[in-house]
């Protein structure tokens, strides 16, 4: 259904940037369509902030050799936002389910400790790798009892899972420690080239990763029965709704904080693979780039409401605006007012777009 | 104390009192605290000064209490406030900067001036919130979520991006003054915590926030002024948050925008929660609020007390939430209630949740 959303901004897309413009012109045609549909108009709120900075970006950003828009540019974005992709997208079961997870930033910087750790006592890569991803989903799990079981808010099992997470990596360690593993090394400057000198572009293994977890979240959340229980979960009723229809909520709802928390724990292998190093500060404050990102991508923070895709176009959004920022050359702290400011500008215009569903 | 806390005549209504898994923490705290160190629980007064570890915890819970208030309030009307950090920032960055730059900050009405500034400034702040929620109905999370992004950079362009110290011992007692003996800030932590506890427990105004935190909606067509209410406790809670920041950076005189309320919303959120209030809204505990600022307090101490690496704070807290929270769930109090088998229930509880989905 969505799936022309994604193609039109072809950053995995293996051709130069000059095949864009008909898939614009398809995309611009299939969003028309989509136009009678209201469930889409905050994602395509979305989209057409993401269009208008684009352009703006395209006049301001542009030199006669090169143009802003270009496979670059999206190759560029993807390697440095992958880990925040995967993140955001754990982050959007939870949210259409009607919860939250605050955890994410911590359990970032714990996994990427823990395999810091691990390569230092000397075990095998693949170990290593597993046993990272596993720690998320562990905190995750823990949540999940929490919030399911004990009845505990969300809002809140998910901040001791943050506080847990942390208190643990600074248990951990306190300085940075560098990964010299050489296989961990060999994974992290992996990629593959494409295209000439001036106008050359990656795609790395964060991004492989980052799109396969894509893929499986769209095809979990949009097309099996435990999707449709999130969104019935996140109908406000407790799950009653869902649990008449014949779906079983109850399990569901402790699963989405299970792959919430597995999806931060291959995060954090991503973000140790795009820092070469464990460090407990990392990832503070990365929970709400990431819930910011999912909210920007259309979905409600009520629950019930929200698209993958659309999550996939907020973290591009997100990262978009931080290029814009670099680009300006702004002083460090109006890059946090600028990034606020857009977020309210966005905030206002889906609300708009919103109230004129009504 | 207020209306919260009723007369307990049967062990179990002390056991389903809202406040008693709170205070028992509490106390087992300072108990554990003081068996490990002996000096812990004395209280002396040194040059007509109130001085000890327990004055300490106190002196700094203030911080947490102020912010915890506040966020009390808006919780109590289904909201919350991500920026109380950033405004914590943001006031002090403002009230440094105009005390250095007036050139002359021993004077006290240059530091009055200075605090009446920042707190004006944080309640611009909780407007702008109570404009978004109330006004455009956009969600709070991600309302004040704005602030907690952008406030910092606020703060910092107030300070133009350096740390502003300056001298000011009229400011500076705000956090490190006594009075009649007992320090500021619990002076200060007490006559606002009074004020608020009048303010909803002794009119209308508490009745008025949990109706709205009930339901928006019916109490608005029940004649409650609704947007007002909200509108009232962001400022409220934003000013709060300011007067928060100006008692904690008081001691030092140092605006280090990036660093100062780290983390603090959350830690009010926890203080919040911890003291008995459901995040759901509708229904709140001033007097849990203050126990849960005191837990936190205590906490950051007893790390030190027991000698652990002030790295496990962190584990500590989420422990200890962990278990509040847990003891807290209404699905221990009906296994402890129904079958007199406490505590080992709880860790195989799941056969009753069929019926749950059935009815």
């Amino acid at each position: 259904m969505t799936a022309q959303t994604v193609s039109g901004h072809a950053p995995t897309d293996h051709t130069p940037h000059d095949a864009d413009d008909p898939r614009w012109k398809q995309a611009g045609r299939a969003a028309w369509g989509r136009l009678s549909d209201r469930r889409y108009l905050p994602t395509f709120g979305t989209l057409a902030t993401l269009a208008i900075l684009l352009v703006v970006g395209q006049l301001r950003y542009s030199t006669d050799d090169r143009s802003f828009i270009s496979a670059r540019l999206f190759s560029n974005l993807f390697i440095d936002n992958s880990y925040l992709l995967v993140l955001a997208i754990g982050m959007t079961f939870v949210i259409i389910s009607g919860g939250i997870d605050l955890s994410v930033g911590g359990v970032v910087a714990l996994v990427g400790l823990v395999v810091a750790k691990l390569l230092l006592a000397g075990l095998p890569l693949p170990v290593v790798l597993v046993v990272g991803v596993l720690v998320g989903t562990a905190i995750g799990s823990l949540i999940g009892v929490m919030v399911q079981y004990f009845r505990i808010q969300p809002f809140i099992a998910s901040l001791a899972g943050l506080f847990l997470a942390r208190g643990l990596a600074n248990m951990l360690g306190t300085t940075s420690i560098g990964i010299k593993d050489e296989g961990f090394a060999s994974l992290a400057s992996w990629k593959l080239k494409f295209g000439e000198r001036p106008d050359i572009w990656y795609i790395n293994l964060s991004m492989i990763v980052a799109f396969v977890v894509l893929l499986i979240a769209v095809y979990l959340l949009h097309y099996t029965r435990s999707g449709r229980t999130v969104y019935g979960l996140g109908a406000g009723d407790g799950g009653q709704a869902a649990a008449l229809m014949g779906l079983r909520p109850g399990a569901t709802k402790m699963w989405v904080y299970v792959i919430s928390g597995t999806c931060a724990g291959i995060g954090g292998i991503l973000f140790a693979l795009y820092t070469k190093s464990g460090y407990n500060l990392s990832g503070v404050g990365m929970e709400l780039d990431a819930i910011a990102s999912v909210v920007i991508g259309g979905a409600l923070l009520t629950g019930g409401v929200g698209y993958v895709l659309g999550t996939f176009a907020g973290v591009t959004l997100y990262g978009l605006i931080l290029i814009v920022c670099t680009r300006e050359g702004l002083d460090p702290w109006w890059n946090r007012i600028l990034i606020g400011a857009i977020l309210l500008g966005f905030v206002l215009l889906q609300r708009v777009l919103v109230a004129k569903r009504r | 104390m207020t209306g919260t806390v009723q007369t307990p005549s049967f062990v179990s209504r002390v056991v389903h009192h809202h406040l008693f898994w709170p205070v028992v923490a509490l106390v087992a705290l300072w108990i554990a605290c003081g068996v490990v160190s002996p000096g812990f629980l004395d209280v002396k007064v040194v040059d007509g000064h109130l001085f000890g570890q327990l004055v300490d915890i106190t002196r700094n819970s203030v911080t947490f209490l102020l912010l915890a208030l506040g966020m009390c309030l808006v919780i109590a009307t289904g909201g919350i406030d991500l920026s109380v950090g950033a405004v914590m920032a943001i006031s002090l960055a403002v009230a440094l900067t105009y005390i250095d730059n007036s050139g002359n900050g021993e004077s006290a009405t240059v530091a009055l001036t200075a605090v009446a500034i920042a707190l004006g400034v944080a309640a611009v702040v909780g407007a702008f919130n109570g404009f978004l929620i109330a006004g455009l109905g956009i969600q709070p999370f991600i309302a004040t979520m704005i602030i907690l992004v952008a406030g910092r950079g606020i703060a910092l362009a107030f300070t133009g991006g350096q740390i502003t110290t300056t001298h000011s011992a009229p400011f500076k007692s705000i956090g490190s003054g006594f009075v009649l003996g007992i320090p500021t800030p619990v002076v200060i932590g007490a006559v606002v915590f009074a004020i608020v506890a009048l303010l909803v427990r002794k009119t209308a105004l508490g009745m008025l926030l949990e109706s709205v935190g009930i339901n928006r909606t019916a109490s608005h067509m029940a004649g409650v002024r609704s947007r007002n209410i909200t509108w009232l406790v962001y400022i409220l809670c934003g000013t709060l948050a300011g007067l928060a920041g100006l008692v904690y950076g008081a001691p030092t005189m140092a605006a280090d925008a990036n660093n100062i309320g780290q983390l603090m919303e959350l830690n009010a959120i926890m203080a919040v929660v911890i003291g008995g209030t459901k995040l759901d809204g509708g229904k709140f505990s001033l007097a849990g609020t203050i126990v849960g600022a005191l837990i936190l307090t205590t906490l950051d101490r007893a790390v030190i007390i027991f000698h652990l690496p002030s790295e496990s704070k962190d584990l500590f807290k989420a422990i200890v939430v962990i278990a509040i929270c847990i003891a807290g769930s209404e699905r221990l109090r009906d296994s402890i209630g129904l079958r007199r088998r406490p505590r080992l229930d709880s860790s195989t509880p799941a056969p009753k949740k069929t019926a749950e989905v059935a009815a």
